[in-house]
């Protein structure tokens, strides 16, 4: 792997993928091949289904600016924290897993419902820490 | 209570041990694989939820119906009892969650809460709704 992508995987250490720009997965880091190593070469859109108006936009921002992006979104019932950084050969996106819906019973609907508005309400914030270890299962 | 699931729709049979010893035809791809354990084995959360109304209709002898929330699917149950402890369950689903994107969740659990009647649902469902309509302006 080159140099351009050594200096994203020190921003996001552990869970992250690195997309051509096609979209196209080019390297699924060591901690993410249980899981994603068998979409390598793949464009990600053509795994999950709708995400592209979600995550595309912090995708192009990353690349037109060349400088890294964050940002707290919503997929598939999951809030998570997006961590995108351009590099020369590609785009570094680590994804950090903030809340999850439970939909098993009303109540434990209603109680992951508040922990996914107060993950929401850190994106309001502007407060952005720095990316810590991403779960194993970062996507989608 | 008005009974409105047809004789049409999916059902399964339960011994008087919750154990599925019958399946319709249209539930037997969900079921079939599932008949000699026990329901609650299998869904995981379900028991608190629908057993005090199989253990009415089976303690009153009177069929009864019900809409409940389980696994984000919202359907109206009929327990109809029969000897030896066996309770016929028809069901008819009547809304599902779509989690995909908050505006997917936010417009599907709006319509799912319209099922749900009785005041301690009620309840649920007005928390829940304060709860969208925060993350709701906070999306937008």
């Amino acid at each position: 792997m080159s140099n351009a992508v050594e200096a994203p995987r020190g921003a996001a250490p552990d869970a992250y993928i690195v997309l051509d720009g096609d979209d196209r997965i080019t390297h699924v880091s060591p901690h993410l091949h249980h899981d994603l190593g068998s979409w390598l070469g793949h464009v990600l859109w053509d795994h999950l289904p709708g995400a592209r108006e979600v995550y595309g936009p912090c995708f192009d921002e990353a690349r037109s600016s060349g400088q890294p992006v964050e940002s707290v979104v919503y997929y598939s019932g999951r809030v998570k924290r997006l961590t995108v950084i351009p590099a020369a050969d590609g785009l570094a996106v680590h994804v950090e897993r903030l809340a999850e819906l439970d939909v098993t019973s009303l109540g434990t609907l209603t109680r992951s419902l508040a922990q996914i508005e107060a993950a929401l309400a850190g994106r309001a914030s502007g407060r952005h820490d720095q990316p810590r270890r991403g779960s194993p299962r970062a996507l989608p | 209570m008005a009974v409105t699931v047809t004789q049409q729709t999916p059902f399964v049979v339960l011994d008087e041990r919750d154990r599925i010893v019958g399946v319709g035809p249209d539930a037997e791809s969900q079921f079939g694989p599932l008949i000699g354990s026990v329901m609650w084995d299998c869904f995981p959360g379900s028991e608190p939820l629908f057993k005090p109304y199989y253990d009415s209709a089976r303690r009153t002898g009177e069929q009864l119906e019900f809409v409940q929330f389980y696994d984000g699917n919202i359907a109206r149950v009929r327990a109809v009892p029969r000897a030896e402890g066996r309770l016929d369950l028809h069901w008819e689903q009547l809304a599902r969650l779509d989690t995909l994107t908050l505006s997917g969740l936010v417009r599907t659990l709006d319509e799912s809460l319209e099922h749900l009647a009785g005041a301690r649902a009620g309840a649920r469902r007005d928390e829940i709704r304060k709860t969208l309509r925060v993350i709701e302006g906070g999306a937008a």
